[in-house]
């Protein structure tokens, strides 16, 4: 049998006199897509940011196929994007992949850019893109090293319904080869559409979560609201 | 390897298209030159020759602090800095990359520098520039590996532009000592002596090492 790809056992991360993940236990079976839900502040940002090897837990397991956790099988998108304002488009996807060791960058960048329809403005320094075209640049940065995980933290934000839709079909294409998922987003109809399983957090804890083929909307729209309810 | 480079690319771009740091520390360095130029006027050229290598050190000193607390700023802006960390591997090679970008910007700065002491002091640098290049690329090195860890700790505090000088001076003292003494004999134009040539080979190697192994730790939240 197949170890999880990634696999939380008593996740808690505080910070200073706040404990922003107190026990976080989630288990993600390999090519798995997960959604993360839950209000402002309940720590989806902080538990994804663990997740991605850039916050260590406070206390807590995290195993990543069943060993360590390998930060270069992980594509990251946070809130913030990442880039170098003073670097092209071009330029900064060429430069992380070369982090990550790409074989071929520049390819790899060219490639990205016009998935992203972000091939026109290839040679145009980011400090100067508006919100959208930054995300759509950060969303071909975390893909850049082909990620076996890829983890998404409300990667809708500042897309247009075109742009956002786009990213939809990709994830569902990426999910479908195999690419494991993981997303927090306020967009209940989006997680119900791109995730097979879900959790919802509030206060740093696991509320409810549900893991099914079949996982609806209105399933997800409940368990938020049972969720809610439930928490002190 | 090949993160360092790509680090080092990054950053020599980054400033060649703002110029926001070596420039910075520019301005700093004449600035200096010209307020100590005017404190110390009328001096027999001798003087003004066994001075110069104190003054000079004075003024690379504090630009480089200026610039090492501006390398990792501009790492904050769009949290830039969690995407070097999120780099595979070792994050040791993520400190030689900022290092090295950073050494390269300050000897420009110091190069230059250089250029405007010797022309308002009136002191030949000529002579011994092959042994003052030397001692102040070797100075430099210790000062942007200490540096360049220091200021990633640092950076992430609400008190950076203070912490970074507190914590880094002390680490500075004996490269300085090796550093002014090296200088001083190779502005008068005698060789650098071999002791100052040795502590700065020392004390280079020892925080190169010690910043490599714990800058992994430096970058996690």
């Amino acid at each position: 049998m197949n170890s999880p790809q990634l696999k939380l056992r008593g996740v808690r991360k505080r910070y200073a006199s706040v404990t922003a993940l107190r026990g976080v236990d989630i288990t993600l079976a390999p090519g798995g897509s997960l959604a993360i839900l839950g209000p402002n502040g309940a720590g989806k940002s902080t538990l994804l940011r663990v997740m991605a090897g850039l916050a260590h837990p406070t206390a807590g397991r995290i195993e990543f196929a069943g060993g360590k956790h390998d930060r270069g099988q992980v594509g990251y998108l946070g809130h913030a994007t990442l880039l170098y304002p003073e670097l092209t488009a071009r330029e900064n996807l060429i430069f992380a992949g070369r982090l990550y060791g790409v074989n071929s960058p520049q390819a790899r960048a060219d490639q990205l850019l016009a998935e992203e329809g972000l091939g026109e403005v290839a040679e145009r320094r980011v400090g100067g893109f508006s919100r959208g075209m930054a995300q759509r640049l950060s969303i071909a940065r975390a893909r850049v090293h082909s990620p076996k995980l890829l983890l998404l933290d409300e990667p809708f934000t500042g897309l247009d319904e075109p742009a956002a839709q786009r990213l939809t079909e990709r994830l569902t294409t990426l999910s479908a080869e195999g690419h494991g998922l993981v997303l927090t987003t306020h967009e209940i109809s989006r997680a119900a559409r791109l995730a097979r399983s879900a959790v919802i957090l509030v206060d740093g804890t696991v509320q409810e979560s549900i893991d099914s083929d079949a996982m609806s909307e209105a399933e997800l729209r409940a368990a938020y609201a049972r969720a809610l309810e439930a928490a002190p | 390897m090949n993160v360092a480079l790509a680090i080092l690319w990054k950053d020599l771009v980054s400033e060649w298209r703002s110029r926001d740091r070596v420039v910075a520390m520019l301005i700093f360095s004449i600035l200096m030159a010209v307020v100590f130029h005017f404190a110390l006027p009328d001096q027999d050229p001798e003087a003004l020759r066994a001075l110069t290598p104190g003054l000079l050190w004075t003024a690379y000193l504090f630009a480089a602090l200026l610039g090492l607390n501006r390398s990792f700023a501009l790492e904050l802006e769009n949290d830039a800095l969690g995407g070097l960390a999120l780099a595979p591997g070792n994050r040791g090679w993520i400190f030689l990359g900022k290092a090295a970008a950073n050494w390269v910007l300050i000897s420009i700065v110091q190069v230059l520098t250089a250029g405007v002491f010797a022309v308002f002091y009136r002191v030949d640098l000529l002579p011994g520039l092959t042994g003052l290049a030397s001692v102040v690329g070797l100075g430099t090195l210790g000062i942007c590996a200490a540096g360049t860890l220091l200021a990633a700790m640092a950076v992430r505090t609400g008190f950076r532009e203070v912490l970074l000088p507190v914590l880094l001076l002390p680490a500075l003292f004996p490269i300085l000592a090796g550093a002014v003494q090296g200088s001083m004999a190779a502005v008068a134009g005698r060789p650098v002596p071999f002791e100052s040539l040795q502590l700065l080979f020392v004390i280079d190697g020892v925080y190169l090492i010690v910043a490599f192994l714990g800058f992994d730790y430096v970058l996690d939240e």
